[in-house]
This record gives C-alpha cells, sequence and structure tokens, in this order.
C-alpha cells in the first residue's frame, strides 16, 4: 500500500514512522508554486491557504500513485478539522481513488481515533506500531532541537550558507537512523556538523531575536511561508517559532508531557479565557512569553483571512502597546509573493535595531 | 440605566429573549437602529481589512450605541449551543476584539458566556456575570430568565409557522402568542430556498432588501430558522463529521432538507464577503444541489455590491426557475 502524508515541517521525521510499519512511502513533493496552484484551482475560492496547499499536496502525491492519505484533523474548533472530508470529495472528483484518513485529537474523539490507529497498524503488532511511533518521535525531537538551534546561530555564520547547508546533511544523518543505536551515531555526526559551521561573536547586546507565532501550518512549513526564518537570520535577527511539531506532538498525545503548552495558554487567560479555535490562544500566551524571555519582536504569520488569527490580529495593536514590544502580521496566500513582504520585513527590522539601540545609549 | 444591543449578527434569533430580559430587570433597553453606509463605514475603518463583513457591520452597530451615550453595551460571547458544537471563532472572540481591539468599548462591555446546549439560551446561569457589574440578585435574574425565556419561545414558535424572524419578532412584542396564527399558506408557482445567516438575510442593507423584493414578485422562500431545530439536526447527521460551527451546520441541515425532499424550485444562498465557514458549506450545498438537480445559486455581498448588479442576478434566477418550471410540467 502506498501511503503519503501533508508535507509540513521534518517530513524525514514521519517518512519514518510509514517506513517502519512497512508501508511503501510516497514522499509528497516540496510545496512549490505549482503546488500552490493546483491546490487553489481545486478548492473553494475562500478555503483557508493551508487548505489550499494541502489539496495541491495530495494531488501531487495521488499523481505519484499515493493510495492513502494520513492527515491530522487539526486543533481546536476550527476549519482544518473538516479539510479532510472535502479533501477526500474533490480528489474524488478529480478521478482519484485515494482514501484521506484523518487522525483527530483523541479527546475529541477516542472512538474515531482509536480505529485510525488500528488502521495505520495494520497487520503490525502493537509492539512494533509503538516502537516505530517512539522512534519517530525521537527523531522528530532531536532535529527539532537542532533547526531551534541552527535559527539561533545562523545570522552570525562567517560563510553565507553554512548553516542551511548543516541542516540538510543533518537531515540525512537522520533519515538513515533505524533504532536507537542509528539515532546515537546521528546525532554525534550532527554534533560535528553543527560545530563545523565557523560563527563570528556577537555581544549579547547585539543580538536581536525575533519570535515567530501563528497558524501551525504556516509556521512550521518554511515552502509556504517564504522561509521566514532565513529571511530573519539573513537580516541578522535569531529566530525561534511558538511551535515545533514534537511539541505539539508533546500536547496532544503524551499526558503530563504538554506543561509547556499549558503554561502559555495561562498567560493568555487575561485576553482569550476559551480556546476560540486554531492556536489563537496559545499566540496571544506566545507573545507574553517572548517577551519575558527577552526577545525583541514578533512576526505573526497567519494564512489569508484564518478565522482565529484574525481575532489574535484584532488584539495584537493593544498588545504591542502594552508590552512594548514590536509585531508584524503578515498574510499569506496563492497570491501573496516574497516580494511586496520583504521591504515591510526589512522595515520591521530596522525598526526592532532602532529601538535596540535608543535603549542602549539611554 | 441604559444597556445598548447592537441590532446586528445574533439580534434577529435571540432579541426576543435578550430585549425583555434585560426590561424585566428593570434597565432601559436601546437598540441600534438599521445598518446604513456610514454606519458599515465606521466599522471597517477600525476593523482588521479581512475581517468578515457581518463583524465590521456589527463595531458600526457598536458605535452608534455608544453614540447614544448608553451605559453598557451587551455583547455576550457566544460558545455553543450544541454538545461538540462551537459557534464561528469569531463569535467566540467578539468580546476581546471589541473590548481590545475597538476604542471605547473597554469600559462599557457587558458580557457573558453563553454556553448552552440546545437553542434555548433562556437558563439564568448563562448571565451570572452579570450580577455584579448590574447590581442584581440571582432571584431576579432566574426571574427575567424565565420570563423572557417564554417570550423567546413564542418567537420560536410564530418564526417556525413560515413568518421570518423580523416579522416573528414583532409580532412578539406586538402580543400575538401563535396560537390565534394559521401558518403562512404558500400557494404560489415558484417556491425558493433563502439560506444565509439571520444577520445576512434578514438586513436589508447586507442583502439590498432580498426579502421584500422576493415578496414583491409573488415568490414564496423558507429560511433556515423556519425549521424545527431537530429536524435540522437530523439532516446535518448525514455527515461522517459534521461542521464545528452551529449555524453553518443549521444551513446546511436546512438544504439538504430542501433538496433531498425537493421542497424548493431553487436555492438562493447569500454569504458575506470573508465568511470562513461558508467556504466549506458553500461547497456542501453544491455538491448537493448537482446530486438533486435544483439550481443553487450563491450570491457574495461585500461593502461594495451595488443594489443593481445584486437585482438583476436575483431576477435571471427567477426567470430560469419559472422557464425550468414550465419545462418539466
Ligand atoms: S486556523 Fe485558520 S487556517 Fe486553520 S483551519 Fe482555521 S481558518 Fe483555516
Ligand atoms: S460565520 Fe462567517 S459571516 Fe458569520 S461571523 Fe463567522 S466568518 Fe463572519
Amino acid at each position: 500500500m502506498k501511503v503519503s502524508f501533508p508535507y509540513m515541517g521534518p517530513v524525514t521525521a514521519y517518512r519514518k514512522l510509514f517506513e517502519q510499519l512497512g508501508y511503501e512511502v510516497i514522499v509528497p513533493p516540496r510545496p512549490t508554486q505549482r503546488t500552490v496552484e493546483l491546490g487553489a484551482k481545486n478548492s473553494p475560492e475562500f478555503a483557508c491557504f493551508p487548505f489550499k496547499v494541502l489539496m495541491g499536496s495530495y494531488i501531487e502525491a495521488c499523481e505519484l500513485g499515493a493510495e492513502l492519505i494520513f492527515s491530522s484533523g487539526g486543533h481546536g474548533p476550527c476549519r482544518a478539522g473538516f479539510y479532510g472530508e472535502i479533501h477526500a470529495r474533490n480528489l474524488k472528483n478529480l478521478g482519484y481513488q485515494a482514501e484521506v484518513v484523518i487522525f483527530d485529537e483523541p479527546l475529541y474523539n477516542w472512538k474515531g481515533f482509536y480505529n485510525n490507529v488500528k488502521r495505520l497498524k495494520g497487520d503490525n503488532s502493537f509492539f512494533r506500531l509503538l516502537r516505530a511511533t517512539f522512534l519517530t518521535y525521537r527523531v522528530m525531537s532531536e532535529l527539532d532541537k537542532c533547526e531551534r538551534l541552527l535559527h539561533r546561530i545562523s545570522p552570525y555564520q562567517r560563510k553565507a550558507g553554512s548553516a542551511e547547508k548543516a541542516w540538510l546533511l543533518i537531515q540525512k544523518e537522520y533519515a538513515n537512523v533505524f533504532n536507537g543505536k542509528g539515532l546515537a551515531l546521528a546525532r554525534s555526526k550532527t554534533e560535528e556538523i553543527i560545530k563545523e559551521i565557523e560563527l563570528s561573536k556577537v555581544e549579547e547586546r547585539d543580538r536581536i531575536k525575533i519570535g515567530i507565532i501563528g497558524e501551525i501550518y504556516v509556521v512550521l512549513e518554511p515552502s509556504i511561508n517564504m522561509g521566514i526564518e532565513n529571511i530573519l537570520n539573513d537580516l541578522g535577527c535569531e529566530t525561534e517559532r511558538s511551535q515545533y511539531l514534537s511539541e505539539w506532538v508533546d500536547y496532544m498525545l503524551i499526558p503530563g508531557k504538554g506543561k509547556k503548552e499549558k503554561g502559555i495558554m495561562a498567560k493568555a487567560e487575561k485576553y482569550i479565557d476559551i480556546v476560540i479555535g486554531g492556536h489563537a490562544k496559545q499566540n496571544i500566551g506566545h507573545i507574553i512569553d517572548f517577551k519575558e524571555r527577552g526577545f525583541d519582536g514578533i512576526v505573526h504569520l497567519k494564512p489569508f483571512a484564518c478565522l482565529p488569527e484574525l481575532v489574535t490580529e484584532s488584539i495584537i495593536p493593544e498588545m504591542s502597546r502594552v508590552y512594548d514590544i514590536p509585531i508584524l502580521t503578515l498574510s499569506l496566500d496563492e497570491q501573496s509573493g516574497l516580494t511586496n513582504n520583504l521591504t515591510r520585513i526589512e522595515a520591521f527590522v530596522d525598526l526592532i535595531r532602532k529601538k535596540d539601540r535608543a535603549r542602549h545609549i539611554s | 440605566m441604559q444597556i445598548g444591543i447592537p441590532g446586528a449578527l445574533l439580534y434577529q434569533y435571540y432579541i426576543s429573549f435578550w430585549r425583555p430580559f434585560f426590561e424585566e430587570l428593570g434597565f432601559q433597553v436601546v437598540i441600534s437602529g438599521n445598518t446604513n453606509k456610514e454606519l458599515v463605514n465606521r466599522g471597517v475603518k477600525v476593523s482588521v481589512p479581512e475581517l468578515c463583513v457581518p463583524v465590521k457591520i456589527f463595531i458600526g452597530h457598536v458605535f452608534e450605541l455608544l453614540d447614544k451615550g448608553v451605559d453598557f453595551v451587551f455583547i455576550p460571547r457566544m460558545e455553543a449551543i450544541r454538545r461538540g458544537e462551537f459557534f464561528c471563532p469569531k463569535f467566540m472572540g467578539l468580546p476581546a476584539i471589541m473590548k481590545y481591539g475597538v476604542p471605547g468599548v473597554k469600559g462599557k462591555l457587558l458580557t457573558c458566556q453563553i454556553n448552552a446546549r440546545s437553542d434555548d439560551i433562556s437558563n439564568y446561569k448563562h448571565y451570572l456575570p452579570l450580577l455584579d457589574k448590574l447590581d442584581l440578585s440571582i432571584k431576579e435574574l432566574k426571574k427575567a430568565a424565565a420570563f423572557s425565556g417564554e417570550k423567546w419561545k413564542r418567537f420560536r414558535t410564530i418564526n417556525k409557522m413560515g413568518y421570518m424572524s423580523c416579522e416573528a419578532n414583532k409580532m412578539v412584542v406586538e402580543g400575538v402568542s401563535g396560537k390565534e396564527l394559521l401558518p403562512k399558506e404558500n400557494n404560489n408557482h415558484i417556491k425558493l430556498g433563502l439560506l444565509g445567516y439571520v444577520y445576512n438575510i434578514y438586513d436589508d442593507f447586507v442583502n439590498m432588501g432580498i426579502t421584500g423584493k422576493l415578496n414583491q414578485m409573488g415568490i414564496d422562500f423558507i429560511t433556515f430558522d423556519m425549521y424545527e431545530e431537530e429536524l435540522l439536526d437530523q439532516y446535518v447527521a448525514q455527515l461522517s463529521k459534521p461542521l464545528f460551527w452551529t449555524f453553518t451546520n443549521k444551513l446546511l441541515g436546512a438544504g439538504y432538507q430542501m433538496l433531498q425532499k425537493k421542497l424548493v424550485d431553487g436555492i438562493i444562498h447569500i454569504t458575506a464577503f470573508g465568511c470562513g465557514p461558508d467556504a466549506f458549506l458553500g461547497r456542501l450545498l453544491e455538491l448537493e444541489s448537482d446530486r438533486a438537480k435544483i439550481p443553487y445559486m450563491l450570491i457574495r455581498i461585500d461593502e461594495h455590491t451595488g443594489e443593481n448588479h445584486l437585482q438583476t442576478r436575483v431576477e435571471a434566477f427567477i426567470d430560469m426557475l419559472k422557464r425550468r418550471k414550465s419545462k418539466i410540467s
């Protein structure tokens, strides 16, 4: 059975899961302009941007012969929870037979979740499933850790592009991990790769840190957010995201491990006291968290007309004032190119630098 | 003391509860007037551009109430009226958007959380957060809630007899109980399904008075609010996974029922620019209308839709339905 999945963040990691379970894996191509256009053409006009990209991605996976697509139903009451139904219908209308299996939050629909797990497991033993899941999870968290580190140091690399290259090499290392021993090996190789990157020394006070918040898909997947972290890195800023897939897995699946997220939610309480859909509430909390941790600015990424993020966006001016932190909201959709956004991003970084300098002088 | 209620969003669905409720508690209720160009512009000006038109209009209504000098503006947070379903995120975030995003609202916001099990939101417990701000006792609250709950039920009874929400609300104020009414007779040839949220189909500014025009043309139509809630729920249950948003589900259920039972000759669906849930709803209705072979037309309104344009489209659609009908019969 040929299976595929959405292209979202650390693809290397979840490819692992399916391989270990003996599936033939079709990794969907990294989203390109074609993916986006294909998706937009085959989606309702006012569907959200992630919906369209996923649509395009699924079509491309089907073109490559995918028969079964595993996906997640998203978080909280929002449209993502309904993506799969319409994706599947649209694929059928296009003449593809692929089945779309949607994993919902176990708490929301326990029975459905259990059935899907059984589906995923296939003929494998539960033990094998657990082992594969665990390995995937470890690969995912280690990759997340590396990515985080790289975006912290890459603004100071002596040779342009060395951090990006390192990232590719690291992913390759982890692609070859099949057990605990492999994991240890990949880890030590990774350390070496990272040590290779030459860095210039920068004073703590000259470092500029930018937090990235927003809707999960556009935050996680560089190919559809213009590679925002790299852009900011190149402009000399360190970046950290509000979300890493392994943390999301922690929160969703591993009891007791979601403490960090709960803390973040608690910070948001003052502004929004219930979950209103998507990650709006978390994002409010992350703004406060980034500020408390000494970040200098925040970039808020949202798919065009995203329902919950519009609520966030409406509150942002007030928060930016109260917490004295510049926040830039960028709307992403099939039309938004890098060109019109780049100027805004550069202006934003300038503003932060000026603000920073003023602070040090006074 | 004056309490302002914006005449927008769920106004037409719940005003028969909210107005008597506050009046019973001894407050003067002020309702903003009809939507108009200037009001819309004021809402548009302060809101994030991508917000949907109905929320921008709502903001305009709130401004009007602030102008009138009310002491509080009542903006409840609508969370749920079904188990496992919610309101559109914009409803759930509405008090927050208003408080932090709209100048002047902060000190005057009167809010509470509606998290009910059915459309009936008259349980006094939803309104407990009002006690302190308005200096009320639980006893008063209970009494007012029970009293106006009855009014609201009367409204629903009339509404379900085939009268539009706006008509039914008026009748409740005039003291019509519903018992003396006959269900609206439908003896016209063309019957239309008019789908859309109450704030789209009953706001004459938003839809350029479509209901009046249909009446003039002698076209009968049914809307989702004329249905029994349970019937709609049954049709929604056809989906392996219902949508998350209650009112979107209601429209879907009504649409499915009309199409599957072939109750109508055509459907006009009015949606607002920037509406997220309707992107999916529209697609589902479209698929179902193909299956039923009953025409479906989507009209999307934005801040600048022209009246002529809308009139032409509606007329053309009705003409087409008439031609189809004479061919079939
Ligand atoms: S959070 Fe935004 S992008 Fe995600 S489903 Fe909701 S509207 Fe769409
Ligand atoms: S359902 Fe649509 S029109 Fe209504 S508030 Fe939500 S986005 Fe706006």
